[in-house]
C-alpha cells in the first residue's frame, strides 16, 4: 500500500510540474499558427500535387495572375495582358521593382526560366506540367515584357497562372543551389519568406518587408501538419493553433460554443454527385434517372447530415465555378411523380440497384444510407457497396464495372466547369466509361477553343443544362470549406480553395 | 549462447525478407501512386502518368523494384519519398527515436501502475480491494485506446489546459500518449501480476521468509516478485508487437512525430518507399526486442543460461 501511495504522489508531482511547464505562452505575439492536413514534402511549385501546398505556397510565391478570396482574377506579377496574333500569343507586362527573397530581381528572364523548367524534363517528373502544356514557349520581349506562345487555345490558362505550377521561381538561386535544395528551401517573391522546414512536423515563414503588395501585418506564420481532424480541433480549442483547416462537421457546434474560437465557411471547390451507369439496367432509361433524382430529398440531406454546410446543385459544380448558372434549378423532390415515372418506365417495385461509394468517406456513407432510404420510399432497393478509394477510382470506374449509381467527388482549384465537364462527359475520358455523345463532345471541344469569356460561359452553361436534362448524374451538393478560427485573428479572408494569403491578417 | 543467437539472427533475416516482400507486393495492389499523386493536378493525360511513373521508377517489373529496394537496405539506403524526395532514412531517423521513447515510457509507466496493483490484489485475494482492481482492469481492457486518448485531451488540454493536446513540445508532451498506452497495457498486466503472484505466494520459501520475520514488503518485492518476473518478461516481449501496433493509432491522435504517423501518411498517399522503409524498420525493432527478451531470461534466471 505504501508503494502505491508513493507512486500516486510521484505521478501527481509529475503532473504538477508538467502543468507549470505547459503554461508557458502558447503563441508568441504576431505569430499565426495554422494547422494543415498534409505535408506536401516538396515546396517546389512544379512538384506539387497536394492541394495543401497551396496554403503555404500562396504565401511564398506569386504567379503572373492572382485570385482573391472571391476567386476573381486580378493582376499578380503581371500588371496587364493582351491577346495577339489571332489569340496565339499572350503578351504580359511585368511588374517593376520586384525582388525575390534572396535579392535577385524578378524580370522577364525569371518568367522564361520558370516555364522552361516547368515544360522541360524537370517538370515532366511531376504532375504539374500537364496543366500548362498548352503553352508552347515563353519568349522574352524586353526586361519587363514576355510573350506566351500557345500551342493551342487554353481559356483557363490565365486562372492556372494564378496557382501551383505557374508560380514564378528564382533562376539564379535554383541554378546555384540545385533543384533538390530548392525543394526544401524555397525562395519566391511572395508576402512571406521561408525560415524553417521540419518534415512531417512544421514549416515556418517570416514576413517579407519588401513585399510589392504591401508589408504584411504578421511577423510569422507557422504551419503545423496535423492529419487527424479531431486533433486539429483540440489544438484550436486549446488555443495553440489559430486556424484549423480540417473540421469534422460534428464538431462545429463544439467550436462555436467555445469562448476562444469560431467557424468560418465559404463555398468550396468540392462537389458531390451520384453518377449513373447509363449503358445498362434500369438506369439506361432517362425517365428512370430523373425519377431517382426526384425520389431523393437533397435539401433534407444537406440540412440534416451536412448541418447546412453545403449547397444544393443542379449540375456538377458549385456557385463560384465558372459555368455555374443560377437560372438552372435542380429537379424538385417529388416522390409521387417519381413513382409515376418509374411505373411508366416499367420498373417493378422492389427493383434492385447498387450504389458504389468510397469506403473511407464516412460522411458520404451516411448520405448513401439516406439516399437508399429515399429510394426505398419509391420501391427501389439499394445495396451500398463501399470500395477502397483507390480501387474505386483506379479500377472500378475506368473499367465501367460500377453499380447503377456511383459516388463521384470532384472539384479543382481552378473553379472552372471545364475541369469537371470535359473529364466527366467527353467520349473516351477515364471518368466517362459509359457515354458516347457527339453533341456533348462538340460543345466540350468548342469551349476549349475560345478565349471569349461570354461565349465560353454560354457554352459551359449549355453543357450543364444538357447534362441535367439527360440526367447523366444525380446532383447532390457542393461542399462548403469550413475553417475554425481563433477569435484573436483579425482581417482574415478565407478562400474556398484554402490557398490563404495572410497579407492583411493580424493577431491580437 | 552463440549458436542460439546465430539461429535467431538467421530467423530474423528470413522474417525481414518475408515482411518486405509482403508489404512491397501488397501495397502495389492497392492503386497506382502516379494517379494518387496527380489527383490534385486537374486534367492528367496517360503520357503525364507515364512520365511520373518513369521518374519514380515504377515502370520497372516488380522483382526488379523489390531487388533494388533490398539492395538499398543492405547499404542503409531506404530510397526517397515520392512526396518531395526527402530521404526515407532521414525521415525514419527522425521518427524512430520518438516512437521508441513513447514505447518504452509507456511500458515503464504500465509497470509502475500494474506491479503494485497486481501485488496488492494478490495479497488481498477475494477482498474488496482485489475486486475493485479486477473490475478496473476489466474496464481498462474494454476501452478503445483512441477514445481514452480523446477523453484525456478533452480533460487535460481543453477543460483544464495543462498539457499540449498534440505534437512534441518537450517532455510534457509525453504524458498523455504514454498514459493512454500505459492504461491499456496495465489492464492486462495487472491480471498477469496478480495470477503469477498468487502462485508464488503459496510457495514454501515465501512462508520461510515470512517466518524469518522479514517485513512483508521485502517478502513481496524482493523474494516473491523476482520469481514472477519470467512470465512477466515473456509477456512484455509478446506485448511489444501489439504495443507498436497500438502506438500507430495513438500517434495519429496525438500527432506524435513518430513511425506510426509516418506509416499512416505513407499509406494514405501510396508513398511506397516510406511505407516499405517504416514497416521494415518496425519489424526489425520487434525482432530485436524479442531477441533481447530471450537474453533477459538468462540474466534473470541463471537456470536458463545453463540449459
Amino acid at each position: 500500500m505504501f508503494t502505491f501511495t508513493k507512486t500516486a504522489r510521484a505521478l501527481a508531482a509529475a503532473l504538477a510540474i508538467s502543468g507549470a511547464l505547459a503554461s508557458a505562452p502558447a503563441h508568441a505575439a504576431g505569430t499565426l499558427n495554422v494547422a494543415i492536413t498534409q505535408d506536401a514534402g516538396s515546396w517546389d511549385p512544379i512538384d506539387t500535387f497536394v492541394t495543401w501546398w497551396g496554403s503555404v505556397g500562396s504565401n511564398l510565391f506569386d504567379g503572373l495572375t492572382m485570385r482573391g478570396a472571391d476567386m476573381k482574377l486580378q493582376p499578380g506579377l503581371a500588371t496587364s495582358w493582351e491577346f495577339l496574333d489571332n489569340d496565339t500569343r499572350i503578351r504580359f507586362k511585368l511588374r517593376d521593382n520586384v525582388k525575390f527573397h534572396d535579392g535577385e530581381p524578378f524580370n522577364a528572364d525569371a518568367v522564361k526560366f520558370t516555364f522552361d523548367r516547368l515544360l522541360g524534363p524537370e517538370g515532366a517528373k511531376g504532375p504539374q506540367q500537364s496543366n500548362y502544356n498548352s503553352i508552347d514557349k515563353v519568349v522574352v520581349v524586353d526586361e519587363h515584357t514576355v510573350d506566351f506562345v500557345m500551342k493551342r487555345p487554353d481559356p483557363v490558362i490565365l486562372t492556372k497562372l494564378a496557382g501551383y505550377g505557374g508560380m514564378i521561381v528564382p533562376p539564379k538561386y535554383i541554378q546555384e543551389k540545385g533543384d533538390a535544395y530548392f525543394t526544401e528551401h524555397p525562395v519566391g517573391t511572395g508576402p512571406f519568406k521561408f525560415v524553417e522546414y521540419k518534415p512531417k512536423i512544421s514549416l515556418t515563414l517570416a514576413r517579407n518587408d519588401d513585399y510589392w503588395g504591401g508589408k504584411p501585418k504578421l511577423d510569422q506564420v507557422v504551419f503545423r501538419f496535423i492529419a487527424e481532424p479531431a486533433t486539429q480541433v483540440a489544438e484550436l480549442q486549446a488555443g495553440r493553433v489559430d486556424i484549423a483547416t480540417a473540421i469534422p462537421l460534428g464538431l462545429v457546434d463544439t467550436i462555436k460554443k467555445s469562448s476562444i474560437a469560431g467557424v468560418v465557411s465559404t463555398s468550396g471547390p468540392g462537389t458531390v454527385v451520384a453518377r449513373y451507369d447509363t449503358s445498362r439496367g434500369i438506369t439506361k432509361d432517362r425517365d428512370v434517372r430523373r425519377a431517382l433524382i426526384m425520389a431523393v430529398d437533397r435539401d433534407a440531406i444537406i440540412k440534416q447530415l451536412l448541418l447546412g454546410y453545403a449547397k444544393p446543385i443542379a449540375s456538377f459544380q458549385g456557385d463560384l465555378s465558372f459555368g455555374y448558372d443560377p437560372a438552372l434549378k435542380p429537379l424538385p423532390f417529388n416522390p409521387a411523380e417519381a413513382k409515376k415515372l418509374l411505373a411508366k418506365a416499367g420498373v417493378k417495385p422492389g427493383a434492385a440497384i447498387q450504389l458504389d461509394i468510397r469506403g473511407s468517406d464516412s460522411q458520404f456513407r451516411e448520405v448513401a444510407q439516406a439516399i437508399a432510404g429515399y429510394l426505398q420510399g419509391v420501391g427501389i432497393k439499394t445495396t451500398i457497396k463501399p470500395y477502397e478509394t483507390p480501387v474505386l477510382i483506379n479500377d472500378i470506374i475506368p473499367q465501367g464495372k460500377t453499380g447503377e449509381l456511383w459516388q463521384m467527388y470532384w472539384g479543382g482549384w481552378t473553379y472552372d466547369y471545364d475541369n469537371t465537364a470535359y473529364l466527366m462527359y467527353h467520349t473516351g475520358q477515364k471518368w466517362n466509361p459509359y457515354d458516347k455523345d457527339a453533341k456533348l463532345d462538340a460543345m466540350l471541344d468548342a469551349q476549349r477553343n475560345t478565349y471569349k469569356v461570354d461565349e465560353r460561359q454560354k457554352t459551359l452553361r449549355g453543357i450543364a443544362a444538357y447534362v441535367a436534362d439527360n440526367a447523366l448524374e444525380m446532383p447532390l451538393y457542393a461542399l462548403d470549406t469550413v475553417v475554425g478560427v481563433n477569435k484573436r485573428v483579425k482581417n482574415l479572408s478565407v478562400p474556398g480553395d484554402i490557398r490563404f494569403r495572410f497579407v492583411e491578417a493580424s493577431v491580437d | 549462447m552463440i549458436g542460439f543467437l546465430l539461429k535467431r539472427v538467421l530467423q530474423a533475416v528470413f522474417v525481414i525478407v518475408a515482411v518486405t516482400l509482403l508489404v512491397s507486393y501488397a501495397v502495389r495492389l492497392t492503386g497506382d501512386p502516379a494517379i494518387m499523386l496527380s489527383q490534385g493536378a486537374g486534367s492528367v493525360s496517360e503520357q503525364d502518368l507515364q512520365n511520373i511513373r518513369q521518374a519514380l521508377g515504377l515502370n520497372r517489373p516488380f522483382p526488379v523494384q523489390y531487388l533494388s529496394y533490398m539492395q538499398g537496405i543492405v547499404t542503409g539506403d531506404f530510397g526517397r519519398s515520392f512526396m518531395g524526395g526527402t530521404s526515407v532514412a532521414h525521415l525514419i531517423g527522425d521518427a524512430l527515436p520518438a516512437t521508441l521513447l513513447l514505447a518504452f515510457v509507456s511500458l515503464a509507466l504500465s509497470l509502475v501502475i500494474s506491479v503494485p496493483l497486481g501485488v496488492h490484489a494478490a495479497v488481498h485475494k477475494g477482498k474488496a480491494a482485489d475486486q475493485a482492481i479486477r473490475i478496473f482492469s476489466l474496464i481498462g481492457l474494454s476501452f478503445p485506446n483512441f477514445w481514452l486518448a480523446l477523453m484525456l485531451v478533452l480533460l487535460l488540454s481543453i477543460t483544464f489546459p495543462l498539457l499540449p493536446p498534440s505534437g512534441w513540445d518537450g517532455p510534457v508532451s509525453l504524458i498523455m500518449p504514454a498514459l493512454t498506452m500505459a492504461v491499456i497495457l496495465s489492464a492486462t498486466n495487472v491480471r498477469l501480476v496478480r495470477t503469477t503472484m498468487l502462485e508464488t505466494l503459496s510457495a514454501q520459501y515465501v512462508m520461510v521468509a515470512r517466518s524469518k520475520g522479514l517485513r512483508e514488503r521485502v517478502v513481496l518485492y524482493k523474494h516473491a516478485l523476482r520469481n514472477c518476473s519470467i512470465p512477466l518478461i515473456t509477456y512484455m516481449g509478446l506485448q511489444f508487437g501489439g504495443l507498436i501496433g497500438g502506438i500507430v493509432v495513438i500517434e495519429k491522435v496525438f500527432n506524435w512525430p513518430g513511425m506510426g504517423t509516418l506509416a499512416f501518411d505513407a499509406i494514405a498517399s501510396r508513398d511506397y518507399p516510406v511505407l516499405q522503409g517504416s514497416v521494415t524498420v518496425l519489424a526489425l525493432v520487434i525482432i530485436i526486442v524479442n531477441l533481447l527478451v530471450d537474453i533477459a531470461y538468462g540474466i534473470v534466471d541463471p537456470r536458463i543460461r545453463i540449459r
